[in-house]
């Protein structure tokens, strides 16, 4: 009876199976994967669907950072197979909860290892060192993994230096459920071959043999037939015997829901901002002159998906909490990259990051949230960057890069030395375009440049300090730009929040109405009453804590939604903005 | 001008407009109606082919038959470089007729396995999926030891011939036919390079691969 066990390793592929830009299809007791090695080598074992219509992920293109399916071109990131893209919504980043099933691989002997729920790591072979090794070719074959197991017993070779001998003394040094070593020796010739048999599925396995030495040449191609041809002889003689057999029923893998982890609503807190996720400070160098650049890697686990655009939230040793963005490229998932700038007049957030985090702490954020999505179906993209409003920018500019889509970085600085991340934007080509010491009036003028032409389909991507991005907004909606394809990101809420007003929130969901009165937010009188609100920046510049508006007038003081979004009246950032009518109704 | 009487899902006859697209040169379709006119058992198209078979070209009059020697022409005539069908290389020329016979053979299996499940053809199914295994498993071994001696490609040249399009379609195709490659990693991956040939179209049931290198 075959053992399907699901805490037990067993190969799913050879390493070389997984070539640059492929997706392999493996199977393991039934169940199917797409094995992909990313560019910066990690090996991915997916579920073999994708979520949205069950097409075989195996058949979608690996463009080195992601996995986009065939069917609807759903992107899914390395490492944490989250989505990152949906083409039919382009203006709209996707819900975390939309995340491919993940199998552990581990690479091993020269062999990809998969197990579903593995216990310890993958078993140690006597006999066998990682380096000096030579994988034969795969055998797949029609007849259950038990079985061939056991005839494999009986397999007789060659040792490596003697193939031309028919003497050999072949024993057996051990054998397993799905693997048998074997030792062959002819005078002073003696070769180990280890086989481990993959079940993949009641009827179906493939032989995957390992020998204890590396071959090069004309040997190792000699060797290799050897085996390949032996071995395609007892595939064979066993297909024979299995197909006189009865033929047992197919193992049927349970394709799961999404996982309950992630199937749940976070837990409510009513104390605001959450620090989910804990990470160390792996690198921390100047990414440009006043920039400190951090990589975070994480203390257990993986990184949950970002998109670029994304940001999150850095609780500091001192208490404050501050919002940068992520710089990553796509299916860059082993860390976050975050710039942070020594502002003058720090209020202690950047001077606490310069001066007091130090390489090998360990930080709190959030998880990644992204209310600056990145459209990827516009004719061309021009992303206007001032300062350290190149974060977001930078990990937009390279997703595009890598789909080789078309887009211009216009980059503002006062010099070169200030330009940050010129590991990452160097990779960008003719793309980057830095504008340096410009005054005010120069930077006018050459926006105006930039923004002249307005064309369809064009999308305009602004960061920077506050009064750059009023020019810009101001001379892009002189110049024909529409106020859709203009999408922005301020640091922070400069306006000075008038909160003297007093008035009714109703809660429509949640069948409460609470007053708020002068001095106090909405945000945290809905808090206190308990219902769960997310909030990042809570100075109505992120976009984190946005609410719809069913009835009433909202008094906006945000700098997040645009003055289309602020006409319309349906949305309000809770953090900062109040009621013109005595009363509102939120969808909440 | 070349004159291809296509069927937009055959795939003999994609395997033409695949070398037409990759050398490079125009054509114009007249569309034959397989499926379900029969227009390849009419009048009209058995005086171009008496086997009644597609696909069919007429080159400023001059017209050929059979998919696997329209390949043989096109390549004869129109590749300037000479790589696809290198006529000074006796070697070469014989390992492609070999493989060309091979894509037939493989028309026989997988191409008849399709038409079953597809276009309600009355053939042994299971003897057609068995024979089209049969040729794939020799075929992996052939292209898995090819990789293990630096050759990408059916034949033994470092560049692609004649030989990998006339395999390619039928075996892209096979899923429809209920032949998985999953057994077959070396023919995965040589689907994959012969995609990333510049000039690759597709077909309907033929997907295209990842770019080889970051763009």
């Amino acid at each position: 009876m075959l053992d399907t066990a699901k805490t037990r390793w067993h190969p799913i592929a050879a390493s070389s199976d997984l070539p640059f830009r492929h997706v392999f299809h493996a199977q393991l007791l039934g169940r199917e994967f797409a094995v992909w090695r990313a560019d910066d080598g990690y090996v991915n074992a997916w579920e073999n669907r994708c979520l949205h219509r069950g097409v075989r992920l195996s058949i979608g293109i690996n463009d080195g950072r992601e996995l986009k399916c065939q069917y609807h071109g759903w992107r899914y990131s390395n490492r944490t197979a989250g989505c990152t893209y949906i083409p039919a919504h382009p203006a709209d980043a996707p819900a975390r909860t939309i995340t491919n099933r993940t199998y552990p691989a581990v690479e091993r002997y020269g062999l990809v290892w998969s197990a579903e729920e593995p216990v310890d790591e993958v078993p140690a072979v006597s006999g066998l060192a990682e380096g000096d090794l030579l994988v034969l070719r795969g055998i797949p074959l029609n007849a259950p993994a038990d079985l061939v197991a056991d005839r494999l017993k009986d397999y007789r070779f060659q040792p490596s230096g003697r193939l031309d001998g028919a003497e050999a003394d072949v024993t057996v040094e051990a054998a397993g459920a799905f693997s048998a070593a074997l030792c062959s020796r002819d005078g002073d010739a003696a070769t180990l071959a280890v086989f481990f048999v993959q079940p993949v599925d009641s009827g179906r396995s493939v032989i995957r043999g390992v020998l204890d030495s590396r071959l090069e040449g004309a040997e190792r191609l000699a060797v290799l037939r050897h085996h390949n041809e032996l071995l395609s002889k007892l595939r064979d003689t066993l297909e024979r015997d299995a197909a006189q057999m009865p033929a047992p029923a197919p193992i049927e893998p349970v394709i799961e829901r999404v996982s309950p982890e992630l199937a749940e609503m976070p837990e409510a807190t009513p104390h605001g901002r959450k620090a989910a996720i804990r990470v160390q400070v792996a690198r921390k160098w100047a990414a440009a002159d006043g920039i400190a650049g951090f990589e975070l890697r994480p203390i257990k686990g993986l990184l949950p998906t970002f998109q670029p655009g994304a940001h999150i939230d850095v609780h500091m040793p001192n208490g404050l909490i501050r919002q940068y963005s992520i710089v990553n490229g796509p299916g860059e998932s082993d860390s976050f990259g975050i710039g942070v700038k020594l502002e003058r007049d720090s209020a202690g957030g950047s001077s606490c990051m310069h001066e007091t985090v130090r390489e090998g702490d360990v930080l709190a954020i959030s998880e990644p949230r992204n209310n600056f999505p990145l459209r990827r179906d516009a004719v061309k993209t021009i992303f206007v960057a001032g300062g350290i409003g190149i974060t977001p920018l930078i990990a937009m500019a390279q997703a595009l890069k890598n789909q080789d889509l078309a887009f211009d970085l216009h980059y503002f600085a006062q010099n070169e030395a200030q330009l940050a991340f010129p590991e990452r934007t160097g990779t960008l080509g003719m793309a980057l375009k830095p504008h340096l010491g410009l005054s005010p009036e120069q930077t006018g003028a050459k926006l105006r440049e930039i923004l002249s032409g307005y064309r369809p389909d064009t999308h305009l991507y602004l960061c920077g300090p506050g009064p750059m991005l009023e020019a810009a907004r101001t001379i892009a909606a002189e110049l024909g730009w529409p106020e859709t394809a203009v999408h922005f990101e301020y640091f922070k809420n400069t306006k000075v929040i008038d909160d003297s007003s007093s008035f009714e929130v109703a809660l429509a969901r949640s069948c409460m109405t609470l007053t708020v009165p002068a001095g106090r937010t909405i945000l945290d009188v809905v808090r206190e009453a308990g219902v769960d609100m997310p909030s990042s920046c809570e100075q109505g510049a992120c976009g984190t804590c946005l609410a719809t508006v069913i009835e009433g007038e909202p008094d906006h003081q945000d700098v997040y939604l645009n003055d289309a979004e602020k006409r319309s009246g349906t949305k309000i950032m809770t953090c900062v903005s109040r009621a013109k009518s005595a009363r509102l109704v939120l969808d909440l | 001008m070349i004159t291809l009487y296509d069927y937009e899902l055959s795939g003999n006859c994609y395997k033409l407009r695949l070398l037409m697209s990759m050398l490079g040169i125009e054509w114009k379709t007249v569309p034959v109606d397989f499926y379900p006119g029969r227009e390849h058992k009419s009048d009209w198209f058995l005086k171009l082919n008496p086997l009644g078979q597609l696909p069919v070209i007429d080159d400023d009059g001059f017209v050929l038959r059979d998919a696997q020697a329209i390949l043989v022409y096109l390549a004869s005539r129109y590749d300037p470089a000479g790589t696809w069908y290198p006529r000074e290389d006796p070697k070469l020329l014989g390992e492609i007729g070999q493989w060309l016979a091979f894509a037939d053979g493989i028309t026989g299996t997988a191409s008849a396995a399709r038409l079953h499940d597809g276009l309600f053809y009355d053939f042994d199914v299971e003897a057609a999926r068995a024979g089209a295994h049969r040729l794939f498993r020799i075929l992996d071994e052939h292209l898995w030891f090819g990789e293990q001696e630096g050759r990408d490609w059916i034949c033994a040249a470092n560049h692609p011939t004649i030989a990998d399009i006339a395999c390619f379609p039928y075996i892209m195709l096979s899923e429809e036919g209920g032949i998985p490659r999953q057994d077959y990693p070396a023919i995965r991956r040589w689907c994959d390079r012969l995609k990333r040939i510049k000039g690759f179209i597709v077909m309907s049931g033929v997907f295209p691969a990842g770019p080889a290198r970051a763009a």
